[in-house]
């Protein structure tokens, strides 16, 4: 028998710095092992039935069109992909506005001391938050789209401005290359109404009177459109119903129409219970503060309520953009041809499967890597500066 | 600082990725090939020999067919919705043309045509399916083309129809022909020819197609019944099935007679392994065969008792006499002797099994007859 003395080391197999470090490495060689036996298979498997493990399939002609662009089938595979990470992004930007606009007035409405409106805010939310997307997409589809919107034979004209029908809806557009003059204006527009911003404002401070800045400035960009119109004479077409198809304007495809709609009324019944926590958060006395010096109830809500919620809210809706951005692959099964939908296709088609879909995977890690990196560039500015 | 890490972790995801792509041609190692069905026994090797092996190389013993014979059921990729092909039953059957030939491959290989056991795959993942092992043969109204043997490592067999793409209109649209269809939308299902077939055919008659993809012929017939679609293209065995189903009555839907493609649909199985692929082929054959001797289900018990022919008693696995006394043809393609006489009793001949499933649905045997009646339906000869 020894008495060990104090301060010596116990021996390696007792010496807790030590069994730590073992037990990280033997975590990571089993980890290791487990993916080196996953890809050694994959290569064997792919090697002995002779398909091809390389990205050669990209530059194959894609052998399919893809409906509503000018892809034809004689383009290469690459080309069939860009379409298709460029329809993800258009339905997932325009499906985040409207997500957010609706999210917010449901989640205000939950607030409302008016019984119908808060009722009918709460019934929303707690229905369509507890129904699957893919139930949602469907009925929109099915229901919706193929069911209440007319058929092109009897298209509803609504002042002949705008076609609606299950082929599709028309709205006006600029013609052919007014885009870029469309563009100036807009920009031209914009920046107007930042010089009126900023001139309301001083104004406003001075004699105290409301700057109504927005609606100004509104009211001047409509103006510049109208002179853009008269004077420069930039074309506009309007949607008309030509035989079974709608020729002019712009098309909003079916397909996208419906995934769209199910994407903006499920990630808003998110976006308003985010909200409606969000604006809770806000201490009461704020709210009240603002009753005390007579500020309307909307502009209680709009000046001192909404900016400092969504300060709160900011983190947690970017989540929901995320969301909604991977949930857009659901448009693959309803004829929406986005970033999975594409990938799908030309695996049929004869590319190969794993790195057809590595290349979708890494395509949706950047989409959401970018809208989350954003949402923190966002964050960071409106985060209160604690001191 | 959040973004950034992931970026990085992106970054070596990639690298890792590109790295074993690089190395798949060059390198193969022992491990074994995964059977994701976890049908393999102890006695059977599994498929691990054939990944140690070149591709090209046949494998002698333990290849899919004895992993199948010792497995005592056929993995058979299928669908569950295309009547006339395959469609699930209330009762949990499978009916149909292609279900029959799964059963066919069965019988011959097994001895019992009950053996089989469906799998009901997507258009776009039937050979995924087909690669990782999942199924065995492939009998899933698929189209031989070339780069489909090419890249997708799948092996055509003798085709068991002969189709062709058409086009399916309502009969109140006034369109008789083709090209009359100019500035229309036509639905398809996604992930197969037809997309790219229809693409071309609209090139070139000249008129503009706006093609749009779908997942199942049940989504189009809701798209079609709902107006949105002008047009159906699809295989004309296929139009015919979907026709007699529809909703509104199969009379209100008219195919145009125009046909502007090939599709051979043949069955499939795996690349490299010769051995597995000649016993589908043959068992595929033995249906067209005994259509050409004219021997049913019915009349193969009394064709085998009274019978001198020696074509069909080599045929049929039966003993006949020759100068070295009686003997009976085993041809070593690793099937039972007998399997010709197990797939016409137990399912029947090429004729029959038309008869049962497609003829229901107003299709002729048009190309598809024997060659003697100037089909395409030949059989190389037993012996």
């Amino acid at each position: 028998m020894t008495t060990r003395q104090a301060g010596a080391r116990p021996p390696a197999w007792r010496d807790v710095r030590v069994l730590r470090w073992v037990f990280q490495l033997v975590v990571f060689a089993a980890v290791a092992a487990v993916v080196y036996w996953l890809i050694d298979n994959y290569r064997n498997n792919t090697a002995s039935s002779g398909i091809p493990t390389n990205f050669e399939f990209l530059t194959g002609p894609s052998s399919f069109d893809i409906p509503g662009s000018d892809f034809d089938q004689n383009q290469p595979v690459h080309s069939a992909i860009v379409v298709g990470v460029l329809n993800t992004i258009r339905i997932s930007v325009v499906g985040v506005i409207l997500a957010t606009a609706l999210g917010t007035l449901i989640g205000i409405g939950r607030l409302s001391t008016n019984w119908v409106v808060n009722k009918l805010s709460a019934v929303y939310v707690e229905v369509i938050r507890n129904l699957p997307l893919l139930v949602i997409v469907v009925f929109t589809f099915l229901g919706v789209v193929f069911q209440v919107l007319p058929r092109i034979e009897n298209a509803w004209k609504p002042l002949d401005l705008v076609v609606v029908s299950n082929r599709g809806i028309g709205v006006p557009w600029y013609h052919g290359n007014s885009g870029g003059l469309l563009l100036l204006l807009a920009i031209f527009g914009a920046f107007g109404w930042w010089l009126i911003a900023r001139w309301r404002r001083i104004v406003s401070e001075r004699t105290g009177e409301p700057p109504r800045s927005g609606f100004i400035g509104a009211m001047f960009l409509v103006l510049t459109f109208i002179i853009g119109w008269v004077i420069l004479g930039f074309g506009v077409t309007l949607p008309e119903v030509d035989g079974r198809q709608i020729v002019g304007g712009i098309r909003i495809d079916p397909s996208y129409f419906a995934v769209l709609i199910a994407l903006v009324i499920y990630t808003a019944s998110h976006i308003a219970e985010i909200v409606r926590g969000s604006i809770q958060a806000v201490p009461k006395g704020q709210g009240e503060a603002a009753s005390a010096l007579a500020l309307s109830p909307f502009q209680r809500m709009w000046n001192v309520v909404l900016p400092q919620a969504m300060r709160i809210a900011i983190p947690p809706l970017g989540n929901q953009y995320l969301n909604l951005i991977k949930n857009s692959s659901l448009g693959a099964g309803f004829a929406y041809i986005e970033l999975t939908s594409v990938t799908q296709i030309t695996v049929g088609n004869g590319s190969p499967a794993v790195p057809a879909f590595a290349l979708a995977l890494a395509f949706y890690v950047v989409l959401s890597l970018v809208t989350s990196a954003l949402v923190n560039v966002v964050n960071r500015r409106f985060a209160l500066v604690e001191r | 600082m959040r973004a950034s890490k992931s970026l990085v972790t992106v970054a070596a995801l990639m690298l890792m990725l590109g790295a074993c792509t690089q190395d798949a041609d060059t390198t193969t190692t022992t491990a074994g090939l995964e059977e994701p069905s976890g049908a393999t026994t102890s006695t059977s090797a599994g498929t691990g020999s054939t990944a140690t092996t070149a591709p090209s190389e046949e494998p002698a013993a333990g290849g899919l067919l004895a992993e199948v014979i010792a497995r005592d059921e056929l993995n058979c990729g299928t669908r569950d919705e295309l009547p006339g092909f395959a469609v699930l039953t209330a009762e949990g059957d499978h009916v149909g043309f292609d279900a029959d030939f799964c059963r066919v491959i069965a019988a011959a290989v097994l001895g019992d045509a009950s053996k089989v056991n469906f799998v009901d795959l997507a258009t776009e993942d039937r050979f995924t399916a087909l690669q990782s092992g999942q199924i065995d043969v492939l009998v899933r109204n698929t189209t031989w083309t070339a780069v489909r043997d090419g890249s997708e490592g799948a092996t055509f067999l003798q085709p068991t129809f002969y189709d062709g793409q058409g086009m399916m209109v309502a009969s109140d649209s006034g369109f008789a022909n083709v090209s009359e269809m100019d500035g229309v939308i036509v639905c398809v299902a996604t992930g197969t020819t037809t997309e790219g077939n229809a693409a071309t055919e609209a090139t070139r008659l000249g008129v503009e197609w706006e093609v749009r993809p779908f997942d199942s012929p049940d989504l189009i017939q809701e798209a079609f019944l709902a107006g949105t679609c002008d047009g159906w293209s699809s295989d004309v065995s296929q139009l015919t099935a979907l026709r007699s189903v529809y909703p509104d009555g199969p009379e209100t839907l008219t195919i145009l007679p125009q046909v502007f493609s090939k599709e051979p649909l043949a069955p499939a199985v795996r690349d490299g392994d010769s051995e597995w692929a000649q016993a589908v082929s043959w068992a595929i054959l033995a249906t067209i065969q005994a259509e050409e001797f004219g021997i049913t289900s019915e009349s193969v018990d009394d064709t085998l008792a009274s019978t001198e022919d020696i074509g069909i008693l080599r045929f049929l696995g039966a003993e006949f006499e020759t100068a070295e006394g009686t003997t009976v043809l085993d041809p070593d393609l690793g099937l039972p002797v007998d399997f010709a006489y197990q797939v016409v009793s137990q399912v029947g001949n090429y004729g029959e099994i038309f008869e049962a499933h497609l003829a229901p649905l107003g299709l002729e045997r048009g190309v598809n007859a024997l060659w003697t009646d100037g089909g395409l339906l030949y059989a190389p000869p037993y012996r």
